[in-house]
């Protein structure tokens, strides 16, 4: 960050994270799809004995385990698969909360009364123009601080000479203080 | 050598947002849970038909069940892939865009905050995370609104005149120290 007059006007999310994300969600969903394979064929793929009559039956036979089996192959796909998915949510998307969390403290920090210090994230955080943006209002807020306080205290440096003087500088430096308060509304 | 019980408490950031990320994490969850539901009635219906139908045929020149339904499960993992996956994109999609949509409108808040307007209302509300913390934003411009009028009020009485020197030096302090906590 090197100040407050570079809020940059860069993506809030780039396009970048959004497609590492749907490749990561891709690849997560793909896995699943492959263990679910996996339990279906090692299942399956027993041999069928070898007479006619036995073929058969076996065949027939099929249909009452075949429910349990299918469900219970779903059943660890999608606890798998939402494990694993809940798991890269949390990784990515803290990206995004991470900075959001860090503002709010930033904010509640600021409410409070305490010093606050220029914000940045991380390299790899999204929504990065929000730090710029509140950067570049703060340090306005300080220029114009830095301007009043300037302006009352070249007018004190009068109260060396007579009081009249004295007190119409400052008068000037009050009404010259209201006036850059103006702009805020 | 630093002295260490002057530092500030070291304190750890939590990452995890239940609020942001929750809701995100159980979307997910229930699209994985109807598309594996989906997958599980459709298989288990054609493969009931499959097998009773392969059984009443004859001439078994398979070795395994697996060989009957290969093609059939190969089109149904598939589907379910392309379902999930799919889904998950727009959901991807739809999280992108409100991100964008709620943290566009408070960073353009705080930019207009620096031309000076400090009571437009933020607007942020597309998810709730994003409300709250564009209402947050709201009351700290509030805050900072609310000081800016003190100051300027305090500074054109003091203006106007008709104020002994004593109090006016008073005041005139007073308001000093008030300008100095502006962003602190």
């Amino acid at each position: 960050m090197s100040g407050p007059e570079a809020a940059g006007n860069g993506p809030l999310i780039h396009r970048r994270y959004v497609f590492g994300l749907l490749l990561r969600l891709c690849v997560n969903f793909a896995g699943g799809v492959g263990i679910l394979f996996v339990i279906l064929y090692f299942t399956l793929s027993r041999p069928l004995p070898g007479d006619y009559a036995e073929v058969f039956h076996a065949l027939r036979n099929l249909s009452p385990f075949l429910r349990p089996i299918l469900a219970v192959s779903v059943l660890v796909y999608a606890l798998l698969a939402c494990g694993s998915t809940s798991a890269l949510c949390v990784y990515i998307l803290h990206k995004v909360a991470g900075p959001l969390y860090r503002m709010e403290l930033v904010l509640d920090q600021y409410r409070s009364g305490t010093p606050t210090r220029t914000v940045s994230f991380r390299s790899g955080d999204q929504i990065q123009p929000l730090a710029q943006a509140f950067n570049l209002w703060i340090g306005t807020l300080r220029r114009d601080r830095h301007r009043c306080l300037a302006t009352m205290k070249d007018a004190e440096r009068h109260c060396l000479q007579d009081e009249a003087t004295c007190r119409a500088q400052m008068e000037e430096a009050l009404r010259k203080v209201a006036e850059d308060m103006a702009k805020y509304h | 050598m630093k002295n260490r019980a002057l530092q500030p408490p070291w304190s750890r950031i939590r990452y995890v947002t239940p609020r942001f990320q929750g809701p995100a994490v159980l979307a997910f969850a229930a699209i994985i849970a109807t598309g594996g539901a989906i997958f599980w009635k459709l298989v288990d219906s054609e493969f009931q038909r499959v097998f009773l139908h392969a059984a009443i045929r004859g001439h078994y020149a398979f070795d395994s069940a697996y060989d009957i339904i290969r093609d059939l499960l190969a089109w149904h993992l598939a589907g379910l892939f392309v379902g999930v996956f799919l889904t998950g994109s727009v959901l991807v999609l739809l999280l992108v865009a409100a991100t964008r949509h709620g943290i566009g409108k408070a960073v353009d808040s705080l930019r207009a905050s620096a031309d000076g307007d400090l009571s437009t209302p933020t607007g942020t509300g597309s998810i709730s995370e994003f409300g709250r913390f564009g209402e947050k934003i709201d009351a700290t411009r509030s805050d900072t609104l609310a000081s800016v009028l003190k100051i300027r009020s305090e500074a054109a009485a003091l203006a106007a005149g008709g104020i002994s020197p004593e109090e006016f030096r008073l005041r005139w302090d007073e308001l000093k120290h008030r300008i100095r906590r502006i962003a602190p």
